[in-house]
């Protein structure tokens, strides 16, 4: 059962609203009904969200999106159409019980924080469980762990105006974790905040959805923001749905014209994560190998140098042939002393914080997972290529490499070369030394 | 033929006949509950002169007694005040109805008591000041007993002592009520307002009990007080109102306009027909001329509460109630009590003309001196006016410092 569940909803202001629906569900755009004194906010908006996911609602502003938001927990009334929280149409609610299913399903967090400032910091974040009538010590007790869980431990005893505006955000979203709802609504929560506290507040948000599992849906009129939050996108224009799907499909195969400018202007390599553009290891050998066995793995797979991985999948590290091309020379029988290490980024790692990684190192870098298991590799070209805007004049070489497949690395090369804004990072991470770049291609099939 | 007439035949509407005629009805048929309201009224009037101006050694100890009991409360011991206060009113109402505290009293092994009645000059044990000097005792002794707070124990202590100071100086050293009743207007005026405002309580008092106008600025004092309190009490729910919905809000518009405007000598009209001559129709037409910015205050300071917030509330799933006590009062009260100011500083300025109905006090002063052309009488009652205006203007605006808003706002300051 999704979480939460929109199924064809609209919403109309206005005194003609049933007419406008009839027009809009026709297809037409609300424009074209402005003769009928109606402002049609939310238009034919249909989407599921799954438990634990973070669904990001974006658009500009006037795109409906606050209105959909306040729809889904019964602030605004809707027009037309349903939603469901956890299976319960609350379109069909009556006034106590939606009040009810407020505090103790759906919490929200607000684009301006919208803090009690008479309110100490503790009675804030404890609001929640005060509105359901949890007895003081308990609720002051979980106030006192969300605060803790975002970094404001010590500050219960201020009041909202003492603190800047990410401690107060902070705040906001300590309320909405204290009201113990499985779902978070959070409308411009970040957008009021200046770029490096709100990147913090993002990271923030993210590590605590990965350990509490909330289901968020998350309204931000910030791409970079919606891109690096959400599981899912949809992205509103003029009320209606555009496209619905990852960062990634969004980006390399928007669903329209609008869409695709709108993503043109995006960091993508802030999106694009190491899982998405990594390679499959290849070769590797294991540590109990001896140099020859080593020697010969990378010679059939004609590659200058191999991975070192144990049998359980654990990366040890990397050798090259020239060490080891000494060491069978020099007859040795075991490769310890042989194996240099890796730099290493996790699945998660967008490609933008791996440059600086992939220059330190003549290997290419290496994917680990939580048990230190590798799981993929990323050889510098990779990295180049997943600059590449996708659907720009060259498709044929745009919509492979950022998929992550294997490709030949002449094709590779080319994109690299011709991509179209090579981010700052990879600019500087080109000159580098001859003999790495040809490391990096042979490390490719 | 008669030259032609260009005068158009305006019917007259006999607005005033039927407005005589309206008032005429509700009296006759609502003759008992302007009777009623005319008592409460009175008796409130009356009582709190007797408070301010004629002060029993009773009411020194239970202003006393409160002090401290507002202490314990505001430190969350509710449980233990409020049964202290349960017994006394309990044994009040018996005493008042049956005689019962004296005949419990005077079963009790009494000539402790009646030394201290002694003291006082009475011969017999005069049962309420007993109580109250025991709820006071018990209060005290609260203070010391369920909490461990010094502050708590200091206003005790300093209650205890200054009650004891006030008895000694007024019923056996025999210092004037009205210097004793100032001092401690002016004790008030400095825990709330500061030592600048008490300052000018104790030098302005001093002028109006050397000006001999201390009797009648108790009772204009007291009449502003009911008059307050009325308007208060009904003034902010219709701002509530006015807030929560735009019906109610132009409904009531027009009508506060129009009781702002109409000349206050017109509804003296009414005023005397409903209630008679004397100090009642005074309240009401003070409550009818001070009410409306009230009402405009309330509605606006709660219409001024960001939206956001109010969204917040119902976002947590807040009753609408809740969101009002908890969310929009406490935000708009800086304003709401901008609005109280104003009622009874409105409330002051209609003091003279109270004093035309017979309301008395510091009015009647002023009229006397208009009618008579006694100017130095007139223009001592204004002075005394002026000075109770100050002296009220500023305690009421110092009270909004302590409202959690404002507490809060200086905190972030």
């Amino acid at each position: 059962m999704p979480a939460v569940r929109a199924d064809k909803l609209y919403k109309i202001f206005g005194r003609r609203p049933t007419r406008a629906v009839e027009l809009l569900a026709d297809g037409r755009h609300r424009d074209e009904i402005t003769s009928l004194n109606v402002t049609a906010a939310v238009i034919d908006v249909s989407f599921e969200v799954e438990p634990g996911e973070i669904f990001v609602v974006m658009g500009l502003s006037g795109s409906g999106k606050s209105t959909l938001i306040r729809m889904l927990n019964g602030l605004l009334p809707h027009t037309s159409g349903s939603v469901e929280i956890e299976g319960t149409d609350i379109t069909k609610l009556g006034k106590s019980e939606l009040r009810k299913l407020r505090s103790e399903k759906v919490s929200m967090v607000f684009q301006h924080f919208a803090l009690f400032p008479h309110r100490s910091v503790l009675d804030n974040a404890a609001y929640g469980l005060e509105v359901r009538g949890v007895a003081r010590d308990e609720r002051d007790a979980k106030a006192r762990e969300a605060l803790a869980m975002v970094g404001l431990d010590g500050w219960e005893h201020k009041v909202p105006g003492q603190l800047s505006g990410g401690m107060q955000q902070r705040v906001g979203l300590a309320r909405a974790l204290a009201a113990d709802t499985d779902i978070i609504l959070m409308d411009e929560a970040f957008s009021a905040l200046d770029p490096l506290i709100r990147r913090d507040m993002q990271t923030q948000l993210l590590e605590l959805q990965a350990s509490l599992g909330k289901t968020i849906i998350f309204i931000t009129h910030d791409l970079n923001e919606a891109m690096r939050l959400g599981h899912r996108i949809c992205v509103l224009r003029d009320g209606r749905v555009a496209q619905i799907g990852t960062a990634e499909e969004i980006l390399n195969d928007p669903a329209n014209d609008y869409v695709a400018n709108f993503v043109e202007d995006v960091d993508r390599t802030r999106v694009l994560t190491a899982s998405s553009v990594m390679e499959a290891p290849i070769p590797v050998v294991d540590p109990g190998q001896g140099p020859r066995a080593a020697l010969r793995t990378m010679r059939d797979n004609q590659t200058p140098s191999a991975f070192v991985v144990r049998r359980d999948r654990t990366l040890v590290g990397a050798v090259n042939e020239n060490a080891i091309g000494e060491a069978v020379r020099d007859n040795v029988k075991a490769l310890d002393g042989l194996v240099d290490s890796l730099e290493r980024v996790t699945p998660d790692t967008p490609v933008a914080e791996m440059f600086a990684q992939a220059a330190e190192s003549s290997y290419p870098l290496a994917v680990v997972d939580d048990e230190e298991r590798l799981v993929g590799v990323i050889p510098r070209g990779t990295l180049l290529a997943a600059l590449a805007t996708p659907n720009g004049d060259d498709n044929e070489t745009g919509e492979e490499p950022s998929r992550g497949e294997v490709g030949e690395s002449g094709t590779t090369d080319d994109t690299a070369g011709t991509a179209e804004q090579p981010h700052e990072d990879a600019a500087q991470s080109q000159p580098d030394p001859g003999g790495d770049a040809q490391a990096t291609e042979g490390s490719r099939q | 033929m008669s030259p032609v007439s260009y005068a158009v035949p305006v019917p007259r509407i006999p607005v005033g006949e039927s407005f005589d005629s309206a008032i005429n009805w509700l009296r006759i048929n609502f003759e008992v509950v302007f009777d009623f309201i005319g008592m409460v009224i009175q008796i409130c009037v009356d009582n709190l002169f007797s408070l301010l101006a004629e002060t029993s050694a009773t009411q020194f100890t239970l202003a006393a007694a409160g002090v401290v009991g507002v202490g314990l409360l505001a430190r969350k011991r509710y449980a233990p005040t409020l049964i202290a206060v349960a017994i006394w009113a309990g044994f009040y109402v018996a005493e008042l109805s049956a005689g019962l505290a004296a005949s419990v009293i005077a079963s009790l092994p009494a000539p402790l008591f009646v030394w201290a009645m002694n003291l006082f000059g009475s011969s017999y044990v005069y049962p309420p000041l007993v109580l109250a000097l025991l709820l006071f005792a018990a209060l005290v002794a609260l203070s010391f007993i369920v909490t461990r707070d010094r502050g708590q124990q200091i206003i005790a202590a300093a209650s205890a002592a200054s009650l004891l100071a006030v008895l000694a100086l007024h019923f056996i050293v025999g210092v004037q009520l009205s210097l004793i009743v100032g001092a401690l207007l002016a004790v008030l005026a400095y825990f709330i307002a500061g030592w600048g405002v008490a300052l000018f309580s104790v030098l302005g008092f001093l002028l109006i009990i050397s000006m001999e106008s201390w009797s009648n600025a108790m009772s204009s004092l007291a009449l502003i007080l009911v008059a307050t309190l009325v308007a208060v009490a009904v003034s902010v729910p219709i701002g509530v109102l006015a807030a929560q919905s735009r019906k109610v809000s132009t409904v009531i518009k027009p009508v506060l306009d129009f009781m702002q405007t109409l000349p206050a000598f017109v509804y003296l009209l009414p005023a005397i027909a409903f209630f008679s001559i004397g100090t009642v129709p005074g309240v009401i037409a003070t409550v009818i001329f001070s009410m409306p910015p009230g009402v405009r205050l309330t509605e606006l300071g709660i219409r001024q509460v960001d939206k956001e917030l109010v969204e917040a509330g119902e976002a947590f799933g807040a009753p609408d109630f809740q969101i009002l006590r908890r969310i929009q009062i406490p935000l708009a009260l800086a304003t709401i009590m901008a609005g109280i100011n104003q009622i009874i500083m409105l409330s002051l300025s209609m003091v003279v003309i109270a004093g035309m109905v017979g309301a008395g006090g510091l009015g009647n002063d002023v009229y006397t001196g208009i009618a008579q052309g006694d100017v130095p009488v007139g223009f001592e009652g204004g002075i005394a006016v002026v000075i109770l205006a100050i002296f009220l203007d500023r305690l009421t605006g110092a009270v909004t410092r302590f409202s959690p808003a404002a507490r809060a706002q200086r905190a972030s300051a």
